[in-house]
């Protein structure tokens, strides 16, 4: 009986509430809300995000969060194949909105986002990742974009005049402030952005522990560091095991 | 078995709700209630306020343009009845109209309205049935405000003063 409980809710969670989650971020992730008019805004991913998502998707599959050949297979039933490709695209999507929600609509700060973002992302493909670390790599990244957009950003471009706005002003005297210039949204916007932002990560966690389960991971991040270590780096592990108090108990 | 129910209700949801995003993004609402009037025009559904467009009519037979464009403004929202968009079209003529020249912009806003009704008329030609009107199809319309738009040599003609409204 557990075990069909186990199934429905594995079920449930792979096919309904993770694509719904998904889903839901790329459609909150472009909405902004004007500062004057208060109206909805959608802003449609631009090229940019989609190439972010895909070095994201990348890092996914580098890091075990996304494991190809447990979700996809010809051992598998077709629906439960397409079900999972289906899932992908919706993480894909998530993914590049999550990026489009964070990055300034235009002006050169739009630019240097995307450059870092670019840069951060192209980096951590040759970094040592498991699950754990991208997904915390990964909240601390937009978190930070979070920060820098929503608060300090927002501020510049307040049409009241933010205090980030005076200082810029003191500081760049006689220097025009048209290519920091950006559009100017209503504060829901940022709570927008936040609760976004918090069910993608959210969405990636629950996708980690319930798609792959959690023993899985560790065991498969175990495995993995092992294979990276010299040989007379694993000796000494492997001494180190089998002298374990635990086992010996 | 149920677990099969689940994947393939699921999947069946999911992708309406992808088609649903994809629509929000396609058509741009501003307003709750504008995610509504698309949702109506998509499920055929939509109708115009006929409340609204009745009081705009008494408006525009007692000459307040503006007025009665507000109303009809109101009762179309979506811009999608093209009996709506021929009167709007019409007050932009009534309004724009005078003895010795005409309003360009109210005149070219008025092309636009014509042009809007006649894309959404399913006959053909638009025809509307009002004796209080002296050009009962669209076409008719669309001919009478291009023309006030281009100059001529007639322009300069001083009998034109003569000449009556429609």
């Amino acid at each position: 009986m557990s075990q069909d409980n186990r199934f429905r809710n594995r079920a449930l969670v792979d096919f309904v509430v993770l694509p719904f989650l998904f889903l839901t971020v790329a459609l909150l992730g472009g909405l902004r809300v004007g500062a004057e008019s208060r109206t909805f805004i959608f802003i449609a991913p631009p090229l940019v995000t989609l190439l972010l998502a895909a070095l994201s998707m990348l890092l996914f599959v580098r890091g075990g969060l996304i494991r190809f050949h447990e979700w996809v297979g010809s051992d598998l039933p077709p629906l439960t194949n397409v079900a999972h490709i289906w899932m992908f695209i919706t993480i894909f999507f998530a993914s590049a909105q999550a990026f489009n929600s964070v990055l300034p609509e235009r002006g050169l700060f739009h630019w240097l986002f995307s450059f870092f973002f670019l840069w951060t992302l192209w980096n951590n493909q040759f970094s040592s990742f498991d699950a754990r670390r991208l997904l915390r790599s990964l909240a601390i990244l937009f978190g930070t974009a979070f920060v820098l957009k929503h608060l300090l950003l927002a501020n510049l471009y307040s049409p009241e005049g933010g205090w980030l706005k005076r200082v810029a002003g003191a500081l760049l005297q006689g220097v025009t402030l048209g290519t920091l210039d950006g559009p100017a949204f209503a504060p829901s916007t940022g709570y927008i952005a936040f609760f976004t932002l918090a069910l993608y990560i959210a969405g990636l966690i629950l996708f980690a522990f319930a798609g792959n389960g959690e023993p899985t991971v560790v065991t498969h991040t175990l495995v993995d560091g092992y294979r990276q270590l010299s040989a007379a780096e694993r000796r000494s592990v492997r001494e180190a095991i089998l002298d374990d108090p635990v086992d010996q108990d | 078995m149920q677990a099969k129910i689940i994947k393939a209700g699921g999947f069946g949801f999911t992708i309406a709700y992808a088609a649903f995003i994809v629509w929000i993004y396609a058509t741009e609402p501003r307003t709750f209630k504008e995610v509504t009037t698309s949702a109506e025009i998509a499920a055929g559904t939509y109708q115009i306020d006929q409340e609204k467009f009745d009081s705009a009519l008494s408006l525009f037979r007692r000459e307040q343009f503006r007025a009665a464009r507000d109303e009809w403004q109101r009762a179309d929202p979506a811009q999608r009845d093209a009996r709506t968009q021929f009167y709007i079209a019409y007050s932009f003529y009534r309004e724009g109209w005078g003895r010795v020249y005409f309003d360009q912009e109210l005149f070219k806003q008025g092309v636009e309205a014509v042009n809007r009704a006649i894309a959404l008329s399913s006959t053909s030609p638009l025809t509307i049935d009002d004796p209080d009107l002296r050009m009962h199809t669209a076409a008719e319309l669309k001919v009478e405000l291009e023309q006030g738009l281009e100059s001529s040599w007639s322009d300069v003609n001083p009998l034109k003063v003569l000449r009556t409204r429609k």
